[in-house]
């Protein structure tokens, strides 16, 4: 494959510095009006590049140097943790916004891929969140082994609406899962087993001897706590990014698509429905388990209010913002969706209405969302 | 000669509506045959059943020698029958490429280990696939063969039943049913369209077509034999002149009683 | 006492069964026109009951009201405002959508339905808490046996009725509901016969979020009590509901709103678990039943042309 586009590598290291230093900026600051600012500034920065057509460049550049801009946003991820090394509140922000990455990532392989609704995010999360909670109380299984027990139950669990799920399709498969999550959330608050409304503690995690929950000293300079979690949510989302994109530019991304878009086709040329089906369903709520079951382990707690169905929302709002199938696009919507209520004390109250807006918005005016998906490239560099 | 496809008695009702009825067909190895008939006469039902995306309520169907009758449609695909669809049916967001290879499912492998984890390997396999669906393309329009990997949605009709087409030959069937490919196209458009589709079938003379399509111009040029459909039943059988002339079809068409 | 408590269940899932059907007849209208399940239309009934709410206290912060009086005036307000906001939705959220993918349309309306919700529990008078609602119909009870039948249920249940068989009188016996009937059946053949599809998609938007409403208006007056979260609950189950009597059709969702409660009250009776499980149970019947015979859909299927 000959590269006729000959795109630049410099727009996407250009992006990718100046977004990492907006972040920067934005997580530093502390005063509202001065937050405020700057996010008129980075609105107003998108809308003139996307005006002057600047964004043509980096898009580009992503499609023909995209390994090695990943490489490069890795480096800015650890730029940024390493400005805010011993800031306990951004660096649980940052683990945050890349575990909730991961967990939409799955979402993405179900509904962006194989167009298996599920508005039941929070509650597959959740349920990585609980094994977290009462294996890490209950055993002394190594805890890396748990985070693969928490996303292998939310599998488990999730297969028990497989049928359901595969039996119907569009509208009906969504009511299945939202039924599913609000029963999800019931059952919590009733039962005694699982602490009831007030939820569960969760130990924090070890490793080998080493205690997640402790600050880390290095030659006098001390690290937050959190840089232990971020640097292994940082290994698996960049883990579950690759295969994600992987899969996408494989023969199965292509029998995902097709069988999205039309079934009924699909069937025609071979394709054994139930069987992507079931795969995409069962792979998407492993990732969610595993993020959920990690971030319990962040958080140190667990409750039923963390896991509603405005939660399950919250995913696919990253989703849909970010524009669906792009992995690209879940982590920058992953990145505003987390990190605004948190910045903007004054909006978080309302934060589930603002993404509702905010997506109700996308969807009339912008429906492929802030990143959309562009025509599968099988390699980088392949011309598009 | 055993022909390739044959129906017994084939029954297919939806509420009380018969759709075909106690329909025998037979289509024998690398003839084209033309099935016509008015509107609502089992044409495409007739399709529908035969790939599976109908069961049947009586009868059977039997394909190159074994029994399909009541298959999945994708146990169909795999035996070697393909079938285009009236209304468009490209996936309009994917490329050229990727609707073109939809078709070849059966010759792609489709194992998670080699799809996720040997990039070598499958890039092997993807630039065969490549090499596969441009010569075919090539046939039909070279110009399309550049863009391979541009989105099918901005392309004319003619481009996208070339690329149907392409997608329906690309796996190499035994028997390709064709349900009116010349449906939202000119009458230039579809002589174009049928050429091409002759110049694939000089090169792979064991390519059998059972072709619907309400243009009589194409069905008298290309059909080797015509069977007429009326009311889910068998009417007239024969080359498309003799069948043409038969009082009894002219009648089904006209509507006399 | 065996029987009592028998009369009460049957009662109860009475009860139940009429707010599930006046549900469950809007995702069907909605279905029958537009092809769309209205995923906010829970959450409409939610606004309607704090509609009829915020108009019993309006009035008597103005000093006026008699029980009947007040009645009339929150159910009228309930069911005009809500008729209005099926409007709005139809018209500038789901039409403007018809073109796109059927996936954007249930998320603006599930994304609606969450706007709806959110702005009951931030932006009403602590809204976030349950609300007592007034109990507005007399509660005198006539003793047959050993029950005791309660005039507002009886009340309750002949309004609930009356709203059906008014529907269906419209539906089967006027011009408007003949246009219902023909857009449901082919929008392209109505639009050739000469009917207004848009004006008529919002009628059937207004009349069955009118009844949504009614069904908000009536859940207040049963349990004395509304929440932000009703709509929810009662959105997945009418909705379950209409499924349970094959999407598109108004009797099927009628039966399979009494069904759906008909099964809760076995459950209830004969499950030996705490009540406290009682909507885990619900749910769970929503997803058996999706599994068992999501038989709408296969209608749906049959019917596309390939």
């Amino acid at each position: 494959m000959i590269d006729k586009s000959g795109a630049a590598l410099w727009p996407g290291l250009a992006v990718v510095t100046i977004a990492t230093g907006y972040l920067i900026a934005l997580l530093a600051a502390e005063r509202e009006t001065v937050i405020i600012a700057l996010l008129i500034l980075g609105i107003v920065a998108v809308a003139a590049a996307a005006r002057l057509k600047l964004l043509d460049a980096v898009h580009g550049s992503f499609a023909r140097h995209e390994d090695t801009l990943g490489r490069f946003a890795i480096v800015a991820a650890l730029a940024v943790a390493a400005f805010f090394h011993d800031d306990h509140f951004v660096m649980l922000l940052l683990t945050t916004v890349l575990l909730y990455s991961v967990a939409t990532l799955g979402l993405n392989i179900q509904i962006g891929y194989a167009g298996v609704l599920n508005f039941a995010g929070a509650s597959f999360f959740g349920i990585g969140a609980y094994t977290s909670a009462v294996l890490n109380a209950q055993t002394a299984l190594p805890h890396l082994l748990v985070i693969a027990i928490g996303g292998l139950l939310a599998a488990l669990i999730g297969s028990v609406l497989l049928l359901p799920v595969l039996r119907t399709r569009g509208h009906y498969a969504a009511v299945v899962t939202i039924a599913f999550a609000l029963l999800f959330r019931t059952f919590l608050e009733v039962n005694d087993v699982f602490g009831g409304p007030q939820g569960m503690q969760v130990k924090g995690m070890t490793m080998l001897g080493w205690s997640f929950n402790d600050n880390i000293e290095i030659g006098g300079v001390t690290l937050s706590l959190y840089m232990n979690y971020f640097v292994v949510s940082l290994l698996l989302l960049i883990g579950v990014f690759v295969l994600t994109q992987r899969l996408e530019r494989s023969w199965i991304g292509l029998n995902l698509d097709a069988l999205r878009l039309d079934e009924t086709a699909a069937a025609c040329f071979g394709l054994d429905i139930a069987r992507w089906k079931t795969a995409a369903f069962v792979v998407g709520n492993f990732l969610i388990g595993v993020a959920g079951a990690l971030f319990a382990m962040v958080g140190g707690f667990v409750a039923p209010n963390n896991y509603t169905f405005e939660d399950s929302l919250i995913l696919v709002s990253i989703l849909l913002l970010g524009g669906i199938g792009n992995p690209w696009g879940v982590v920058v919507a992953a990145v505003i969706v987390v990190v605004l209520p948190e910045k903007l004390q004054a909006i978080a109250e309302y934060r589930f209405l603002l993404y509702a807006l905010m997506v109700i918005a996308m969807l009339l005016f912008r429906p492929s969302g802030l990143l959309p998906r562009s025509v599968r490239r099988y390699f980088p560099g392949q011309p598009s | 000669m055993t022909a390739l496809l044959e129906t017994g008695k084939l029954c297919k009702r939806f509420g009380g509506v018969v759709a075909l009825d106690e329909l025998d067909m037979a289509v024998a190895r690398n003839e084209i045959l033309g099935l016509i008939g008015p509107n609502g006469s089992g044409k495409t039902t007739f399709f529908n059943v035969v790939t599976g995306i109908y069961s049947t309520d009586a009868g059977r169907v039997r394909f190159d020698g074994a029994d399909i009758t009541n298959a999945a449609a994708r146990a169909v695909y795999r035996a070697g029958i393909f079938r285009t669809f009236q209304r468009s049916r490209l996936s309009l967001p994917l490329s050229i490429f990727d609707n073109i290879m939809i078709g070849d499912h059966k010759r792609l492998d489709q194992r998670l280990w080699f799809n996720l984890m040997r990039r070598r390997a499958f890039k092997r396999e993807f630039e065969q696939a490549c090499g596969r669906a441009r010569a075919l393309i090539e046939v039909f329009e070279p110009a399309l063969a550049e863009r391979m990997f541009e989105p099918v949605a901005g392309l004319p009709m003619i481009d996208r039943r070339r690329i149907e087409i392409c997608r329906a030959l690309i796996s190499e069937p035994k028997l390709l049913l064709l349900d009116e490919p010349s449906a939202g196209m000119t009458h230039d458009e579809t002589a174009e369209l049928m050429n091409d589709i002759f110049l694939v079938r000089e090169r792979n003379k064991n390519l059998t077509i059972v072709i619907v399509e309400h243009e009589m111009g194409v069905i008298e040029r290309i059909t080797d034999r015509c069977v007429v459909l009326n009311f889910g039943r068998k009417i007239a059988e024969g080359r498309y002149r003799d069948v043409a002339a038969d009082a009894q079809v002219q009648e089904a068409y006209l509507g006399v009683a | 006492m065996i029987v009592e408590l028998l009369a009460q269940y049957v009662m109860n899932g009475l009860m139940l069964g009429m707010m599930y059907a006046l549900v469950a007849v809007g995702f069907t209208l909605f279905f029958g026109v537009l092809d769309v399940i209205q995923f906010s239309h829970g959450d409409v009934l939610t606004v309607g009951a704090f509609t009829a709410l915020a108009a019993f206290v309006g009035l008597h912060t103005l000093g006026l009201g008699s029980r009947w009086l007040d009645l009339v005036v929150i159910v009228l307000a309930a069911t005009l405002a809500m008729a209005l906001l099926g409007m709005v939705i139809a018209r500038y959220f789901i039409m403007p959508l018809r073109a796109a993918p059927a996936l954007n349309t249930l998320l603006i309306t599930l994304m609606l339905g969450t706007v709806l919700r959110e702005a009951v529990r931030l932006f009403y008078p602590e809204g976030a808490n349950p609300k007592p609602f007034p109990a507005l119909l007399p509660r005198d009870a006539v003793a047959l046996g050993a029950f005791n039948l309660r005039l507002d249920n009886v009340l309750m249940l002949a309004a609930g009725a009356g709203v059906i068989v008014g529907l269906q009188f419209v539906l089967s016996r006027t011009r408007l509901g003949l246009a219902i009937r023909a857009v449901a059946q082919d929008e392209e053949t109505a639009r050739t016969m000469g009917i207004n599809f848009t004006a008529i998609v919002l009628i059937t938007f207004a009349i069955g979020s009118a009844m949504a409403a009614f069904a908000g208006v009536m859940n207040g007056l049963y349990y004395n009590e509304i929440n932000f979260g009703i709509g929810l609950y009662l959105g997945v189950v009418g909705f379950s509901a209409a499924i349970i009597g094959g999407l598109g059709s108004v009797y099927g969702a009628i039966l399979g709103g009494f069904l759906f409660a008909g099964l809760q009250t076995v459950g209830a009776v004969l499950l030996p678990f705490a009540s406290a499980y009682k909507d885990v149970f619900a749910f769970a019947v929503v997803i058996a039943i999706m599994a068992w015979r999501p038989t709408g859909l296969i209608r749906e299927k049959i019917s596309e042309r390939v």
